[in-house]
């Protein structure tokens, strides 16, 4: 692919002002999910127990759907400002889709 | 010794012989259309829904790693063991952040290794080389923990392991050599695809018994749990002189105050070096495209729950009495014991093809690493295919030798330190890597002056660590104490940092007088576009192949 098409996207005049607190938000949500399971201090108790597990287990499993959903919900504004910066840019809101049969 | 038991064998066989058999008739049927084409795995999944994708690639993720390795650290009453949650836990937030830049510039510029992006990125041949060469040998330790992995499988089935001979004795590890070998030069990349849906459903039936079934045959958690406590109070006393001498570790649950830096950075240092590893990037350049990245990233902890459940049954081969002295044994020793003889089978080969395919497909993207990135940049750079090809199968053989040269030279009590040392250096490959995507305001020679330093200091710490209770030995622990204080932390994590500052106390002084960075080929907009803008082309099956031009 030439290097002329790439030039054609104005990508350098494009305002990304507008997501940037969707962004914030986003990056503040990954955070917590990298930075909470690293507080051993805070999850170092064989107590309260839950169905026979010491705390210290049955918190980092609890700790798998909640930092799960949070990159969930990280995902969802990630596509809606996604989809605000491309049209910025001058592209179509959804990328085309590939397949195998490729018609790209 | 154990003895063999017939069913369980047959079993074993009938499944193991099933895939291979698939995987040699897959390279046979695809043969024809393009010979020396050797990377198709991954891309498989391109054409599937998101559920097929998630089942697919959870199927590589329980490997050796999490049969076998983890488990064995908690069975031992390493305190850190469960790191691999954590671990798991926050790979994907950090999967999330950048990846969708790596899958953005690697479309516009046909970029399938983190070499070739460096290449392009920084215009330096040297940096290429020096990530190249740090993700083939990564990759040596971490298929050595795959063949640990089928050989015990081996042995606590019977076969070999035991008697006077070195030959008895290695007969496990020779066959699982030999067997990887045989699979990889004969089928390639090409079988893991075919025979995924094969081994991830024996894989996804194994761990569910084996997390439901045992517990409750062992009385439930309450009681695994207790009896685990006791039987670490009864060793910690029993053993207290020695402890305190350093002659043996004490055993706990989890980790106290002195070891939690050490349980953090073991899961911090591990999650952020899997996909730097060369056999990683095939897999993210398959998704669709951006979104797919970050959809599966929100997906993927499953698994990690699994992983979980699976590590506990390290304490599980405790509860029941499982007594053996080579810790990776305890939970397909368990398995042997609880299971139906025709159901151990079943596990037994599960574990060993879903340690044979990813050690395969790592030994080969290494060798494809090789040939792409060293053999034809520096060595040979009007190589014809024919040599193309003849290059990645010898490599690929070299990999696996090397990664038996590590299961024998290093201390095995704990096969999961194998990966752990692989991570200490395609760690130090990251400032360059995930920097690069960022940023480029790091200088090209700074990068390699971190990388550099990174290297010796992270292996040479490695190498000073003693296996516990055995003073002089050698590469006994991921952790040792930062320098100036007197906290154990995991050595990539600190080789990692100190590699950091280098690069940028350097970058300051190399731009200050003025030492060219070099042209960079990528420009801003490459790390956001996505599948069908200007300039993004899918990245065919035949572009993975060593010969295809970066743009």
């Amino acid at each position: 692919m030439s290097h002329d098409a790439r030039s054609q996207s104005p990508a350098s005049a494009h305002d990304s002002s507008a997501t940037r607190p969707a962004w914030i938000v986003v990056g503040l949500l990954l955070a917590v999910g990298i930075v909470v399971p690293l507080l051993v201090g805070t999850y170092d108790s064989e107590t309260p127990r839950l169905g026979g597990f010491p705390f210290f287990f049955w918190y980092q499993f609890l700790l798998i759907p909640i930092v799960s959903a949070l990159t969930y919900v990280a995902f969802r504004l990630s596509e809606s400002a996604t989809k605000r910066d491309r049209r910025a840019r001058g592209l179509p809101e959804q990328p085309a889709e590939q397949s195998k049969g490729g018609q790209a | 010794m154990n003895e063999i038991n017939a069913v369980e064998l047959a079993i074993f066989l009938f499944f193991f012989l099933l895939v291979t058999v698939m995987g040699f008739m897959a390279s046979r049927w695809r043969r024809a259309e393009s010979l020396d084409n050797l990377d198709e795995w991954g891309l498989g999944g391109r054409g599937f829904g998101t559920f097929v994708t998630w089942f697919l690639i959870g199927g590589d993720i329980y490997t050796a790693y999490t049969f076998v390795a983890v488990p064995a650290l908690l069975y031992a009453g390493s305190a850190i063991g469960f790191f691999a949650v954590p671990y798991t836990v926050i790979l994907y937030p950090i999967i999330f952040v950048f990846l969708p830049r790596l899958w953005s510039v690697s479309h516009r510029h046909g970029y399938v290794t983190p070499a070739d992006f460096i290449r392009g990125r920084f215009d330096s041949r040297p940096l290429a080389l020096a990530v190249a060469v740090t993700g083939i040998l990564a990759t040596m330790p971490y298929i050595a923990l795959q063949l640990v992995g089928i050989q015990v499988v081996l042995d606590v089935m019977g076969i070999g392991g035991a008697g006077e001979s070195w030959i008895a004795r290695d007969l496990p590890l020779f066959l699982a050599f030999a067997i990887l070998a045989a699979y990889t030069y004969a089928s390639g990349l090409r079988a893991p695809a075919l025979i995924a849906f094969v081994k991830d459903t024996l894989i996804y039936i194994v761990i569910i018994a084996a997390v439901i079934y045992i517990p409750s045959k062992l009385g439930g958690w309450d009681s695994i749990f207790s009896t685990v406590s006791d039987s670490f109070d009864t060793f910690n006393t029993e053993n207290a002189d020695a402890i305190a001498a350093g002659d043996a570790s004490g055993k706990a649950l989890f980790p106290p105050e002195a070891a939690q830096w050490g349980y953090a950075s073991l899961a911090l240092g591990s999650a952020l070096a899997p996909f730097m590893y060369p056999h990683s990037l095939t897999g993210v350049l398959a998704s669709k495209n951006r979104s797919v990245l970050r959809r599966n990233a929100a997906l993927l902890p499953a698994y990690s729950f699994l992983l979980g459940l699976l590590a506990l049954l390290g304490f599980c081969a405790i509860a029941a009495g499982i007594e053996t002295d080579n810790a990776q044994a305890a939970v397909p020793q368990l398995m042997r014991d609880v299971f139906p003889s025709w159901f151990a089978g079943v596990a037994f080969a599960a574990i060993a093809i879903g340690a044979l395919v990813p050690a395969a497909i790592m030994s080969i993207a290494a060798a494809n690493l090789w040939t792409r990135n060293i053999y034809k940049a520096f060595i040979n750079q009007n190589a014809t295919p024919k040599q193309e090809a003849t290059q990645s199968k010898v490599i690929s053989l070299v990999v696996k030798l090397g990664a038996l040269l590590f299961v024998v030279w290093l201390p095995l009590d704990f096969a999961i330190y194998l990966q752990l040392l692989g991570g200490v250096w395609i760690l130090q490959t990251f400032p360059a890597i995930v920097g690069g995507l960022y940023t480029r305001w790091f200088h090209r020679s700074a990068l390699l002056a971190g990388w550099a330093v990174g290297m010796v200091y992270g292996t040479w710490t490695a190498y000073q660590q003693p296996v516990v209770g055995d003073p002089g030995s050698h590469f006994g622990s991921p952790l040792a104490t930062i320098p100036f204080t007197d906290t154990l932390g995991y050595i990539a994590l600190t080789a990692f940092a100190l590699n950091l500052v280098v690069v940028v106390a350097l970058t300051f002084v190399f731009r200050a007088m003025g030492v060219s960075a070099g042209h960079d080929h990528t420009s801003d907009d490459d790390y956001h576009a996505d599948a069908g803008d200007p300039g993004v082309e899918e990245i065919e099956v035949d572009e993975l192949s060593t010969d295809t031009q970066t743009r």
